[in-house]
């Protein structure tokens, strides 16, 4: 693997490319992160996820978007829109480095959302494979307001900050202009358009996952798998554990094995 | 302020970010600021704060920090052998220093921890005098009569605490653990390999060592129902013998992984104060032939 910057050196960019090992696959995979604490507790699974593709032949990227891990500056004043850039900047420098012309996408939760998004108008990108994906922008954004409004009487300190609307959420903050942008956005208007094969792949059942699946059913290349595995990326406990869902890792690097090479 | 990935060794080699300041704001070219992971999150920190923590170092005190992965954590591949998890911390931060040592001429050193993080900077500091000083955030410290005052008296007088006890006592009331308190199966969810608290003697006779050497330590208790008042550090180790290279703060207001932006703001900017002072007084304590130009950002 190669740790590396990258990008436009004011909102210069954390990338780990892991070369591909056995079979030349003429298709790259790049990884989306999801937010804040899920981005923290994913890191192994998707590192994992990262160096097991490799071996099955694909070059793999995996990045930090701006103003998360170690990529430059904070949230302040970043929207979705910014991320979506920065998945560009991630597909061209992939595509450099592997000497391939097409990149699928991998996103985990909000991740899937944002690679759903990217690959909109992207020509480049071959396959969006939507690990445990948010469907809803806005419902996300709610989703994390009650969240927050429901522990206060537990005495979480995470709060909704009036001054200028920035939730703080989990540790990690969510700024107005990222939740303006992201909450116009959803998989049941941006997916169906998609003319590559699309992939669901979950850890556990819900109605929006169903209602998603039942939508897609019709596109061509649509695949669907449920590996049954843990799925709470925010629980933070008081020693720093991380999760590993396994199954739905392994379901994935499955999907990538039985693909036909581009 | 510039930011590269670095990586150490040649083997299966530990990967991190070393930050540097503006070339025209370095205040000391002769010591490094290390971090050291917090658990199995990787390098950047309990929420980010090892990202914070690096650039208020460079861009407020002018100091070079490296943040960087143990082997078996973050992007540092697993290394074999049969040294545990807080032996290979202390080799590792070596190897490390080693490095900077070889590349950059860096001499000296100040290593920052959280939790597991605090623990291996002090052992490191124990074993390796290149090391001038430990920021040490939720480090080690034990109750003292008072803490245990402070802890209990509230719990006495609570007549549910009582009701608590008592179901339990009677077998009514089962104590969660593990996977019982997160509905995480155990298979499915990676916890630190963590080494016991050391007996108090033992850390007694460690800060003894390292106090008769006048390392510098900063130690920052935050809210944890163990540590409850600012002179607990003092008191609990009373017997040895601190001078002004000890300092202890207390913010009991914060929670132990730093979830709120402006605890992360006040410590990342205490911690930037503290280095920048240490390194200065180091340098300054110096023969005048050794010393380095400082430079106040």
């Amino acid at each position: 693997m190669e740790a590396f910057y990258f990008g436009p050196s004011e909102s210069y960019l954390f990338g780990v490319f892991h070369p591909r090992e056995g079979v030349n696959r003429n298709e790259a995979v790049l990884l989306c992160n999801p937010f804040g604490q899920e981005y923290l507790r994913a890191h192994k699974s998707i590192r994992r996820l990262a160096i097991n593709l490799a071996k099955l032949g694909y070059p793999v990227l995996r990045f930090d978007y701006r103003g998360t891990g170690d990529s430059a500056g904070d949230l302040s004043g970043v929207s979705a829109e910014h991320w979506v850039e920065d998945i560009g900047h991630a597909i061209q420098e992939l595509m450099d480095m592997a000497a391939v012309t097409r990149v699928a996408l991998i996103g985990l939760r909000l991740g899937a959302l944002l690679a759903a998004k990217a690959s909109q108008k992207d020509d480049r990108i071959s396959r969006l494979v939507m690990w445990d994906p948010i469907i809803s922008g806005a419902g996300y954004v709610d989703g994390i307001r009650s969240v927050i409004t429901g522990a206060e009487s537990s005495g979480s300190r995470s709060r909704l900050q009036t001054p200028d609307g920035t939730l703080h959420f989990n540790g990690f903050c969510l700024p107005p202009l990222f939740q303006e942008t992201i909450s116009s956005w959803g998989l049941d208007d941006i997916a169906p358009t998609k003319s590559v094969p699309i992939a669901q792949i979950v850890s556990h059942e819900s109605d929006t996952f169903a209602h998603l699946r039942t939508s897609l059913s019709d596109s061509p290349g649509f695949y669907y798998e449920l590996a049954p595995a843990p799925h709470d990326w925010n629980y933070v406990d008081h020693v720093g554990g991380i999760l590993w869902p396994k199954p739905v890792v392994d379901a994935i690097e499955r999907y990538f094995a039985q693909a036909p090479n581009l | 302020m510039r930011e590269r990935v670095v990586t150490v060794g040649d083997q299966l080699p530990l990967v991190g970010v070393l930050c540097e300041p503006n070339s025209d704001q370095m205040s000391d070219s002769k010591t490094a600021v290390i971090l050291l992971n917090s658990g199995v999150i990787h390098r950047v920190g309990s929420c980010r704060l090892s990202v914070i923590v690096a650039r208020a170092l460079a861009e407020r005190a002018g100091m070079t920090s490296f943040r960087f992965d143990f082997s078996g954590i973050g992007d540092s591949e697993a290394r074999r052998g049969t040294l545990t998890a807080n032996q290979s911390a202390v080799d590792e931060v070596q190897e490390v220093m080693d490095y900077l040592e070889n590349w950059r001429q860096f001499d000296r050193f100040i290593l920052y921890g959280l939790c597991s993080g605090a623990f291996a900077a002090y052992r490191t500091a124990l074993a390796d005098r290149r090391v001038i000083g430990t920021v040490q955030l939720d480090g080690y410290c034990y109750t003292t009569w008072k803490s245990q005052m402070m802890h209990y008296s509230p719990r006495l007088l609570s007549l549910t605490r009582w009701g608590g006890f008592f179901l339990r006592k009677l077998g009514l009331r089962k104590v969660k653990k593990g996977a019982e308190v997160s509905g995480i199966d155990d298979q499915f969810f990676e916890v630190p390999d963590f080494a016991n608290y050391p007996p108090k003697e033992e850390v007694v006779k460690g800060l003894q060592m390292l106090n008769d050497r006048r390392l510098n330590m900063l130690y920052v208790f935050l809210g944890n129902e163990h540590y409850k008042y600012r002179k607990q550090f003092q008191e609990c180790f009373n017997s040895v013998a601190f001078g002004n290279n000890l300092h202890v703060i207390h913010r009991p207001q914060a929670s132990h992984i730093l979830s709120e932006p402006v605890d992360r703001e006040v410590i990342s900017q205490e911690i930037a104060t503290w280095v920048y002072q240490t390194a200065l007084s180091t340098n300054a304590a110096l023969p005048r032939t050794n010393r380095r130009h400082n430079h106040v950002p």
